[in-house]
């Protein structure tokens, strides 16, 4: 591992990551109302306003180098991290073309790439990369094209076969997960995928979704938000290393509750796969100090409202327990009763 | 904190003939053999013909079982009978790859058993419109430890100690890839805060 | 959410060919020069044709390489007698043409996880295996075609076929009394196998029946089908949502009177088969002729639901939940 890796502290350690006032206003807020509960709340990925986090298809932002650097020190732990079974090679080439031909649309300034054919040139001038390959051919990249692609591409990234009227998780390049894990996962179906969810197979959710995404087509795909907090800015809050960031949960206290607490929104964006029909899901983790969120009234008022109602079953399955009390006994402070303009933007 | 209700847990159900299947291979475990013999019994009810296209593989678990016998006595085309798991593992296999389409596959024993069964199925690309299962006998489980990568056969308590020194708590989520459930360390939030260990899958 | 079909891809017609006395080969070039979207092999595209009356909205299957995308390739079956589309295609499309299609789907899928494919086609129906072809020589897994046709001049692609797989093609012709051995193939095929037919709806019919015979589950057995959608009667309709009533014609489907009256259906198949277009009805005062092969016998018994794409009604008065 270089010298730059080892010393990478922005998701770890000294946890040096900051957002930026620019950064602060652009948080994908995932309340549109003061409530929360699950619902199939998919939408066109269509682009948003400029400057937002859906203004491009695939948004890099100003933490793009120090998260793919995390991810290099996330993989050279634990190289299980990604994986891919053998059948999902075209999905791998696919979800490569869609993250170079997107960066590179979006960012010409930092991103650029040339096809001659099967002859493509990639420049990642961020990352201070430039490699000649053949689209197809494995032999002709450093990686494989899935691994490749994702270790300069922000948010973590699951390849799905569509066979036999289910989608089935069978890549993936996962270093950032909320609490679950891809070498355990790989090969499920949606519904195994999503068990441990709670209610939402109850409310039929998944089998909605399922039959949407069953359906989804090519250049039309879609997004939804997730949400889910952490202590720390720690974005590596697999299973695998609960043991590092379990006893972080136990250290939240009204003194440090504003800085250490961290609002984390997952950006979802779903694209049916050309060449080999399946589906790719990106999950792009956005995460907000607690003070950062109350430095918006609006933001403020609503994420205390949600966290104060929220369903036990979901304080549980998010794991707020030990600290959610905490968290709205902060909150409360901002919030004088007043209502809540629509919609998430900061006012 | 011990997650249960997920989905991810395979479903089970008392085996019955799929009689539009052309072949028929029964794979059992131990008590597994009782399944069977309904199985066998149910289809010589609906379609007696169907049994000579019957075969059965089986691992004893005791030594003195009755059960071999009734196999026999079924009148099935083939009955082959192992004394370890691997065994048959191996052998079942072998018969995979010469078998045609048309054959439906049925499995009965410990979860734990069957979990290895369904991946040979899995490699032959059996779907689910082709294999049914029927759990009986322990309820033990193989836990797949999520932070060494390890599996522990055979767990009984709902808190067990893997080799890395860790105390997993079992969750419901199972990988039918890795044949087993997932285990998280339990007192990571607040160490050596355990509960109590109790035998809850017997 | 809507699923608008606004977003068309416009192409020149750069080639046709009379393949057969019935068959014609067309090649399209993106409008705007560049490529085309990438697919895999099954897929097929609707062609929309503006016709000076009405418009079309046709399936038909990709048969090119999903290698090259310059071009798409499709071939189009003269129906007789042709509701419109086919003898539009067959009359008024010529080199230099400008037409528009849909993002290219695919409801007919090699399955990747198969030990071996079978390729079951007759007649047009070799189109989607075309493509397929291509797909499978970059894989290690085995697959055979079988590719039956009325005659060695009604066989559009026999040679083609013939040369690019010497080893793995058998062509019949009925009129050399060679059928293909649907039994035969079906009762001798290796665990994991799975079966594609595609072709006139007598053979598709036969395989389904002969594999369920021969004790194959559904999730090995795929098909596609491209069929008119059925004539009838004329009757009228009413949208409820949208508060329009329209005329359905004795030969336009209902879904084309619902696109031609201006509102936006979702449809993906437009043969009945893959439920897209599913949509409720709110009364309906005679019987709805269930042509899909996608609701079940109690959805349809039930009268609740209609697949516009390829279902009518013989009534006065259908009233829809749209």
């Amino acid at each position: 591992m270089n010298v730059a890796l080892k010393q990478q502290q922005v998701y770890r350690g000294a946890f040096t990551f900051r957002n930026s006032p620019q950064a602060i206003r652009r948080f994908p807020l995932p309340f549109p109302e003061d409530r929360y509960m699950y619902s199939v709340n998919i939408e066109p990925h269509v682009a948003g306003p400029a400057g937002s986090v859906i203004e491009f298809p695939i948004d890099c932002d100003e933490h793009y180098v120090e998260e793919c650097r995390e991810r290099a020190v996330v993989l050279a732990e634990d190289p299980l991290r990604y994986q891919a079974l053998p059948h999902m090679l075209s999905a791998q080439w696919d979800t490569l073309e869609l993250g170079m031909h997107s960066l590179a649309q979006s960012y010409p300034q930092h991103f650029s790439l040339s096809r001659q054919g099967r002859s493509w040139h990639w420049i990642n001038r961020p990352l201070g990369l430039d490699q000649h390959f053949s689209f197809g051919d494995p032999a002709t990249l450093p990686q494989p094209p899935l691994e490749y692609i994702t270790r300069q591409l922000q948010g973590d990234w699951v390849i799905m076969d569509q066979r036999d009227n289910d989608l089935w998780a069978e890549g993936g390049m996962v270093t950032g997960p909320a609490d679950w894990s891809m070498d355990f996962d790989i090969g499920m179906s949606f519904k195994e995928w999503h068990g441990p969810v709670p209610l939402g197979h109850e409310m039929g959710v998944f089998d909605r979704a399922l039959k949407f995404l069953l359906n989804l087509r090519l250049n039309e795909p879609v997004r939804r938000l997730n949400w889910t907090m952490t202590v720390h800015p720690r974005l590596d809050t697999s299973p695998h290393n609960y043991p590092e960031w379990g006893p972080e949960r136990a250290t939240v206290t009204a003194q440090n509750v504003a800085d250490v607490l961290h609002l984390r929104t997952e950006l979802q964006g779903l694209w049916r796969l050309p060449r080999s029909n399946g589906i790719v899901f990106m999950v792009r983790t956005y995460m907000l100090s607690l003070r950062d969120v109350a430095s918006i009234p609006k933001w403020a008022r609503r994420v205390h409202r949600v966290l104060r109602d929220l369903h036990p079953a979901l304080v549980d399955y998010k794991g707020l327990t030990r600290h959610r009390p905490t968290a709205v006994a902060y909150l409360a402070q901002f919030d004088d009763g007043a209502p809540t303009t629509p919609g998430t933007a900061p006012e | 904190m011990l997650i249960t209700g997920i989905r991810s847990k395979p479903v089970y159900a008392p085996l019955q003939p799929d009689l539009l299947g052309r072949y028929h291979v029964m794979v059992g475990h131990g008590v597994g053999a009782t399944p069977l013999s309904r199985l066998l019994s149910d289809m010589r009810q609906a379609e007696p013909k169907a049994l000579a296209c019957t075969r059965v593989w089986y691992v004893a678990a005791a030594a003195a079982n009755g059960a071999t016998n009734a196999f026999r006595a079924a009148g099935i085309a083939e009955l082959r009978t192992f004394g370890e798991v691997d065994a048959l593992l191996a052998d079942l296999t072998a018969a995979m790859r010469a078998a045609l389409m048309g054959t439906r596959l049925y499995v009965a024993g410990p979860e734990s058993f069957m979990g290895l069964v369904m991946r040979i199925a899995h490699d032959f690309n059996l779907n689910r419109d082709e294999v049914r299962a029927e759990e009986c006998g322990t309820l033990a489980r193989r836990v797949h430890c999520i932070h060494c990568h390890s599996t522990i056969e055979n767990v009984r308590t709902n808190i067990v100690e893997c080799g890395c020194k860790r105390w997993l708590v079992v969750r419901d989520h199972y990988s039918r890839r890795l044949a087993a459930y997932m285990g998280v360390m339990v007192d990571a939030e607040a160490p050596g805060e355990r509960p109590q260990i109790k035998e809850v899958f017997l | 959410m809507s699923h608008s079909h606004a977003d068309t891809i416009p192409v020149r017609v750069v080639a046709v060919e009379q393949v057969t006395p019935q068959i014609k080969h067309f090649i399209f070039a993106p409008t705007g020069g560049g490529e085309l979207p990438a697919f895999s092999g099954g897929s097929h595209i609707i062609v929309v044709m503006r016709g000076a009356q009405r418009v079309f909205r046709n399936p038909y299957s990709l048969m090119s390489s999903p290698n090259e995308l310059d071009t798409y390739q499709i071939s189009v079956l003269r129906v007789d007698p042709s509701r419109g589309g086919s003898a539009f295609m067959h009359e008024q499309v010529r080199v230099g043409s400008e037409l528009e299609i849909a993002h290219p789907v695919n409801l007919f899928a090699l399955a990747k996880l198969a030990r071996k494919h079978l390729l079951l086609a007759g007649g047009i129906g070799i189109t989607p295996f075309m493509a397929q072809l291509h797909d499978l020589r970059l894989t290690d897994v085995p697959y055979e075609i079988h590719y039956a046709t009325r005659s060695p001049e009604h066989g559009a692609y026999c040679e083609l076929i013939a040369q690019a797989e010497p080893q793995r093609a058998r062509l019949y012709h009925d009129s050399a009394a060679k059928f293909i051995d649907i039994e035969g193939l079906l009762s001798h095929q290796p665990l994991g196998t799975h079966v594609y037919v595609c072709g006139p709806a007598g053979m598709i019919t036969r395989v389904l029946e002969t594999a369920r015979a021969l004790g194959w589950p559904d999730s090995h057995v795929h098909y596609e089908k491209f069929s008119a959608p059925p004539t009838g009667e004329a009757f009228d309709a009413y949208l409820d949502k949208s508060g329009i009533a329209l005329h359905v014609l004795p030969d336009q489907s209902l879904l084309e009177a619902i696109e031609a009256a201006g509102v936006d259906a979702p449809y993906l198949c437009r043969g009945g088969v893959c439920g897209f277009c599913r949509t409720d009805v709110v009364a309906v005062d005679g019987e709805l002729i269930h042509n899909d092969h996608y609701l079940s016998d109690e959805e349809k018994a039930s009268g609740k639901a209609i697949m516009p794409c390829v279902s009518r009604a013989r009534c006065s008065k259908l009233v829809l939940s749209l």
